[in-house]
């Protein structure tokens, strides 16, 4: 079992086809690619993001590394094991969550959800009670693991959930969407469980919509369109390959249309625009000379507001999504 | 284990349906009986029969809705990804859910033999031990079977009330198979479960025909253990055909 260059991840041409039945009489099979060909690699000890607008097939990747999926095509391997020959030795070396509220029995208590999966992962006995200790402990669970489920807050329900998952100490955890539905706080303790997993060695491959928590955390992220990698490279990295370096916010009260004719100056400077409500965002590299072109229209009060800032991980997603739709 | 009792006892209602239904059953079967002006009462198909019926209820109901119940909570998944197979978790769940059945028979037993002034004769204790281990073995072999299909399709539990009346019919619980048309007798030999009711009968006779009740015990294990080797392989198979679908999740 070779691990290539300490790549402990390695996914070469993933393809996932579903069939959809349609039709009562006549039933038809319509083929919905979910994946068409998604490679990358995933090293040691690394937090490696998947991002993707919804549908993009970030959840079936996930699903097809952690073997829940059969792949239609294409190959991967999770620590030199394949995924679909190799299944009952990937198994128990890796753990995952899917996000939401479901994945637990809400009305057994968390101590008998944790007793129960440990049991599937054939943990023995006195490990089980020490491990459930101490993850309760790492996950702040301790006090209530007597209570039912059902009775927990959605960040509660996502601790347990990571607890579920670390049970039998895997070596490769899949995160898909851990903060979703999460209150802000609730979502902090989550990405810095997250932070504390990666210093205790593990390694990570974790699907979000939410870039600044990708940007925090990550070392790689992929961008995922239409089931395939349209991007992949460091925060740092994509940043510099967006359209701008600058965005520029203008809030206009009266509407974009106001503003119709009175940027066509500038537009030389302009690499993209993007609407938001009142805010129309400016992306550029040459900030200086858009401000020079858009102060008159702050005096004459066609523009309220003017925000410059650099371009965030978010704004680098969405012009590199809108590019490659276009 | 102990997890999966705790479970099945979650819900003081269908818990006190597994207790009272039986015993309602078994009086109903008695009275009826009486009622129709017999002097002998067939205790094997109008109270025990009973017993056993609910046993198989809860066999069945259980085995189906077990599954269904995980699609709902999203824990399906999390147990065809674990490393224990899927053979394993459902052998395991119908053994359980035999146990919790089985409360249904011995109140059955308890109400036949403390109202109905039923009786063993004590000479036939380790005839009817046996038997009754080897019909609970025959139903665990076929609540592993059944416990399969939730799966593969989620419109499997449709089928539940199907098999419920007329398993319970052609088995024998409530009336011989004798009775029943030949095409139906025929069905009944497939299934374990008739012949296990048939030696756990047998136990009760006060004159064991001992060549009849050992075919029927060897005849119960050896279709059982069919349906148990026939479902192993199955699930390796139905295994990856879910992996394929990805339904898992979808209720």
């Amino acid at each position: 079992m070779q691990i290539e260059n300490d790549h402990i991840i390695n996914v070469e041409n993933l393809q996932k086809t579903f069939y959809s039945i349609r039709g009562f009489w006549k039933r038809e099979k319509h083929p919905v690619q979910a994946v068409q060909g998604i490679s990358f690699s995933v090293r040691k000890g690394e937090l490696f993001g998947i991002v993707g607008p919804n549908g993009a097939g970030k959840t079936t990747t996930v699903k097809m590394l952690s073997t829940l999926l059969l792949p239609t095509s294409g190959k991967a391997t999770i620590f030199g094991l394949d995924v679909v020959k190799d299944t009952n030795l990937v198994r128990p070396r890796i753990g995952f969550t899917f996000g939401g509220n479901k994945g637990l029995y809400s009305r057994l208590s968390g101590l008998d959800n944790l007793k129960y999966f440990a049991e599937l992962y054939k943990l023995e006995p006195d490990i089980i009670t020490r491990r459930i200790k101490e993850l309760l402990e790492v996950v702040g669970l301790t006090g209530r693991e007597n209570d039912r489920v059902e009775t927990y807050s959605s960040g509660m329900q996502q601790r347990l959930h990571l607890a579920r998952a670390l049970l039998h100490d895997p070596e490769l955890i899949f995160l898909d969407e851990p903060t979703v539905g999460i209150d802000p706080v609730g979502a902090r303790e989550i990405r810095q469980l997250v932070k504390d997993l990666i210093k205790r060695g593990k390694t990570i491959l974790l699907t979000s919509h939410y870039m600044y928590e990708v940007e925090e955390l990550c070392d790689r992220i992929a961008v995922v369109n239409h089931g395939k990698v349209i991007a992949l490279d460091t925060p740092a990295a994509l940043k510099t390959q967006s359209s701008g370096d600058c965005v520029i916010a203008i809030q206009t009260p009266n509407g974009e249309q106001s503003l119709q004719g009175k940027l066509e100056s500038i537009q030389k400077y302009l690499t993209q625009t993007h609407t938001s409500g009142d805010t129309l965002s400016l992306y550029t590299r040459s900030p200086s000379k858009v401000l020079n072109e858009l102060a008159p229209l702050l005096e004459q009060n066609i523009i309220t507001n003017i925000e410059v800032r650099n371009a965030t991980l978010e704004d680098v997603y969405v012009d590199i999504i809108k590019n490659h739709a276009a | 284990m102990n997890v999966q009792f705790r479970m099945r006892t979650l819900s003081l209602f269908s818990f006190g349906l597994v207790v009272t239904q039986p015993v309602i059953f078994s009086a109903v079967g008695y009275f009826l009986a009486r009622t129709a002006g017999r002097t002998h009462i067939d205790f094997i198909h109008t109270i025990i029969g009973s017993g056993v019926m609910g046993l198989w209820s809860t066999l069945l109901f259980t085995s189906f809705f077990d599954l269904r119940a995980d699609r709902r909570e999203g824990t399906l998944e999390l147990l065809v990804g674990s490393p224990t197979s899927i053979f394993s978790i459902l052998a395991i769940r119908a053994f359980a859910n035999v146990l919790l059945g089985s409360t249904s028979f011995l109140l059955s037993m308890i109400v036949a033999m403390s109202v109905f002034d039923f009786s063993i004769p004590s000479g036939n204790l380790p005839y009817f031990f046996v038997s009754l281990a080897i019909l609970l073995f025959g139903f665990w072999c076929v609540g592993i079977f059944l416990a399969h299909f939730p799966v593969v399709s989620r419109l499997s539990g449709l089928f539940v009330n199907y098999l419920e009346l007329p398993i319970g019919l052609i088995t024998g619980f409530m009336f011989p198979v004798s009775l029943l048309p030949i095409w139906a007798q025929w069905l009944s030999r497939l299934i374990p479960i008739s012949w296990g009711f048939n030696g756990l009968s047998t136990s009760f006779q006060t004159d064991i025909n001992m060549p009849a009740l050992w075919t029927y015990w060897l005849t119960t294990l050896g279709i059982s253990l069919v349906y148990l080797i026939g479902t192993f392989y199955m699930s390796k198979k139905l295994q990856n055909m879910i992996r394929v679908t990805g339904e898992l999740s979808s209720i």
